[in-house]
């Protein structure tokens, strides 16, 4: 028997799992972004806002892929530990960017596109956001890890990973993990 | 000293504002971004995908004079700290929101010139229309730019903005090398021939050749750089905000955010969410 008319059909029986699944992320990406600006409307200073962020933005977004895209292939030549080192740093760096994009008490107007999927377990989520009377493209990148978790926002083209890989990939030629953590150590303790 | 870097300041004011547009200008990195994963292999395990580490490939823009260019990002770094920042407060503090409101629309009205012809130059003629129907709307009604009741009118509301940096990109050139202006900060040889076409093509700069030798005429063009001091200066920090090297950061950010400008010149089909850069009213 001849199976391939049925083989054919295959991509049918799938899509709906895919379709669902990039409901899934946008729906993820709509309570983050909710929380996140209830936050910040009702945070009162920077440090407030920056405090409150932290444990939400733990929730949403995977603080480990994103160190491990931002240093790039010389991921694997870092210990387990200086790994676990690196992501905690980098963490606190990311957290304090992205409440830097807010004022305390400011209610920004977050409209959401159509989402795209550039690869099976990916979703982007182009938004536009309505902030002091100018409009911003700020797109979203979402990855299936046991769940969907942000791991990229691009601001009017601008992606936070892409920034800090140029940084990482200069430190990581110049001397390694090491170059890298003590960059990162660094740039956190500078306020 | 406070004398030079005053005289060095009134010198450069003219330039600074020139490019209202160039203040756009964040660095822009030309990320490219390939889809390893594109096998349709799902990512359950965040630790198992390796070859998904170099997705985001580092950003190339050809930098053979980095060292001087380090040079004039700190020196810029000192003048945005000791002057532009300090003025940028002061006009904050004395002139009401409103005012800096209708200000910046005033001067972005003003400077249509610039982006009907670059529309134009990139072929795409409804966006050079719409731009028209833009300026035509708000000087009447909108009382000589300072506001913008364009935004109400659907088909007007939302345009890209257009600059010449930006035509360059869309008939194919590239940026030859990656150069920090004094004072005006990340650019390219492409980007900065293109400053030149904005300052041209803006009419706040021809008042000043128009009638030259007046001081009055000089009003013009440096309110329009005080005023635009603010936005640049957040552009600035957001660039470089929390970075482990600065220089690098600004570069990236200079090259991804051109980029971006080069791809919204491509007319976007439905479904696809279009951003204007000008403020609304």
């Amino acid at each position: 028997m001849n199976l391939r008319p049925l083989l054919a059909l295959i991509p049918f029986l799938l899509l709906p799992a895919a379709v669902a699944s990039t409901a899934d992320a946008e729906k993820r990406l709509k309570v983050a972004v909710n929380d996140v600006l209830a936050i910040a409307k009702r945070s009162s200073s920077g440090k407030a806002l920056a405090e409150g962020l932290r444990p939400v933005l733990g929730k949403y977004l995977s603080f480990e892929a994103m160190t491990r895209r931002a240093v790039g292939p010389g991921w694997r030549q870092f210990s387990p530990a200086q790994q676990k080192k690196a992501t905690g740093l980098f963490t606190t760096l990311v957290i304090r960017t992205y409440s830097d994009k807010f004022t305390p008490g400011q209610d920004p107007v977050v409209e959401f596109g159509k989402a795209v999927t550039p690869a099976a377990g990916r979703v982007e989520v182009p938004t536009t956001v309505l902030y002091q009377g100018s409009r911003y493209s700020v797109v979203y990148r979402l990855e299936q890890t046991g769940g969907w978790r942000i791991t990229d926002i691009v601001i009017e083209g601008v992606s936070l990973i892409a920034n800090y890989r140029t940084q990482f990939d200069s430190q990581f030629k110049q001397g390694g993990a090491d170059a890298v953590l003590s960059a990162l150590t660094k740039s956190v303790a500078t306020p | 000293m406070k004398i030079l870097i005053l005289l060095l300041a009134v010198a450069a004011a003219p330039l600074l504002t020139s490019c209202s547009s160039a203040a756009k200008k964040q660095p822009d990195v030309a990320v490219a971004i390939s889809d390893k994963s594109g096998d349709g292999k799902a990512v359950a395990d965040v630790g198992a995908d390796d070859d998904d580490l170099d997705e985001y490939a580092v950003v190339s823009i050809a930098d053979p004079l980095e060292k001087v260019n380090r040079g004039t990002f700190w020196l810029n770094h000192g003048i945005y700290t000791y002057l532009i920042r300090p003025v940028s407060k002061v006009y904050r503090t004395i002139v009401p929101k409103p005012v800096r409101q209708g200000l910046d629309n005033a001067y972005q009205n003003v400077a249509f010139p610039v982006r009907v012809v670059n529309h134009t130059l990139q072929g795409n003629l409804p966006r050079a229309g719409q731009e028209t129907g833009k300026f035509l709307v708000n000087s009447t009604v909108g009382v000589g730019g300072f506001m913008r009741p364009s935004d109400r009118i659907p088909a007007l509301a939302n345009v890209p903005s257009a600059d010449t940096g930006q035509t360059f990109a869309r008939w194919g050139i590239g940026h030859g090398y990656y150069l920090v202006l004094p004072i005006l900060g990340p650019s390219s040889v492409r980007e900065t021939v293109g400053y030149a076409g904005d300052y041209a093509l803006n009419p706040v700069n021809w008042v000043t050749i128009l009638y030259g030798g007046y001081a009055w005429t000089l009003a013009i063009p440096y309110t329009n750089t005080v005023r635009s001091t603010p936005g640049q200066m957040d552009q600035y920090d957001a660039a470089i905000g929390n970075a482990v090297d600065p220089y690098l950061a600004a570069r990236s950010s200079f090259v991804q955010y051109r980029a971006e400008v080069a791809r919204r010149a491509i007319p976007v089909g439905a479904g696809t969410v279009t951003v204007s850069e000008a403020p609304a009213p």
